[in-house]
């Protein structure tokens, strides 16, 4: 899986997100996902990462992603989109 | 794996002996798809049981396991989280290696298996998780200082969980066993399940019906409104 295809995944699932919460929004690689200017409520971003990795063990990836290493990183991979796919990329690479 | 009858899916952990044994064959007995796990193998040969020879405090190991369920099912609806071990001693001859082992199976061990099949539960929007507790929880016994504990925290990890777990429609109950006649008790002396009796209200062993009563009653589909208690066998409060 390239990073282009794991960008939409995590698209659909937070655009999905902005359907089912009535929030007039469309996921970009700089959309914020995790903090203070989060556009997700934390019951959404657990969920966020729930459905991705649900999402991912379709295509046969079976990972953690809320890991010991997620967890530690000086600079948290779940900010925005971006980070969380580059991430995400390393752990299934 | 053949067709369940009922197309419904269990996860029972500790099932090699037991109670979860008990448990494994009568829901295979009632035509559900069970998957059960232990350290080691399993006698219950039957079409719709699988088991897997796991550690439960191994996430690699839970993730693989709850993995290849939903992978080949797409759903799991209830998990019974059996596996326990216990260590009856005075805290002051307890080895801090018995602590660790007993908090990896009893507790970590719980929760790496509510978390992954909550994950997969959370994607049907149902999904009922029994924990099992012990009545040394309540009564405090001397001997099972480290058991208990570890048990607290599963009741504590229940009641955080069911609260975490309700907007996904997912239960989380537990069942507190008084003595039932198993290999977890076999070195406790009976003067000692004697005065345990005596605490109780009805002052008398369990048997694997009783305990079955309860998850039945748990992983009813009209027990959607009851999450987060815990029930203890023999009337201990």
């Amino acid at each position: 899986m390239n990073s282009g295809e794991l960008k939409e995944i995590i698209y659909s699932v937070v655009d999905e997100y902005f359907v089912e919460n009535k929030i007039k929004n469309k996921a970009t690689g700089e959309t914020v996902l995790f903090g203070s200017e989060s556009v997700l409520d934390s019951l959404g971003f657990v969920n966020l990462i729930v459905e991705i990795e649900n999402k991912l063990k379709d295509h046969d990836y079976d990972i953690i992603i809320a890991s010991e290493k997620a967890m530690s990183r000086k600079n948290s991979p779940f900010r925005t989109i971006n980070t969380l796919a580059e991430f995400i990329e390393e752990e299934i690479a | 794996m053949p067709e369940p009858v009922t197309n419904e899916i269990m996860i029972i952990t500790g099932a090699g002996k037991g109670i979860g044994r008990a448990l494994a064959e009568y829901f295979v007995n009632k035509g559900m798809l069970v998957f059960g796990c232990s350290r080691s193998g399993s006698d219950l040969l039957a079409e719709n049981y699988k088991h897997f020879s796991i550690n439960v405090s191994d996430e690699k190991n839970v993730q693989e396991m709850v993995s290849t369920v939903a992978k080949q099912y797409g759903k799991i609806d209830y998990l019974l989280n059996n596996a326990g071990i216990a260590s009856m001693n005075h805290s002051l001859l307890t080895p801090g290696s018995t602590v660790e082992k007993i908090f990896d199976v009893n507790v970590l061990g719980t929760f790496l298996f509510s978390r992954e099949t909550a994950k997969v539960m959370s994607k049907n929007k149902f999904g009922r998780i029994i924990n099992f507790t012990t009545v040394g929880v309540p009564l405090q016994l001397e001997g099972e200082c480290i058991y208990s504990s570890s048990k607290s925290a599963v009741e504590t990890m229940t009641k955080i969980m069911a609260k975490e777990f309700a907007a996904l429609n997912i239960t989380v109950n537990a069942i507190g066993p008084n003595p039932v006649r198993t290999d977890l008790i076999k070195n406790v002396p009976d003067e000692k399940i004697n005065a345990l009796l005596n605490r109780q209200a009805i002052k008398e062993l369990s048997s694997f019906e009783d305990i079955i009563n309860v998850v039945e009653f748990f992983i009813n589909r009209r027990s959607r409104m009851i999450t987060g208690q815990t029930i203890y066998l023999g009337g201990v409060s």
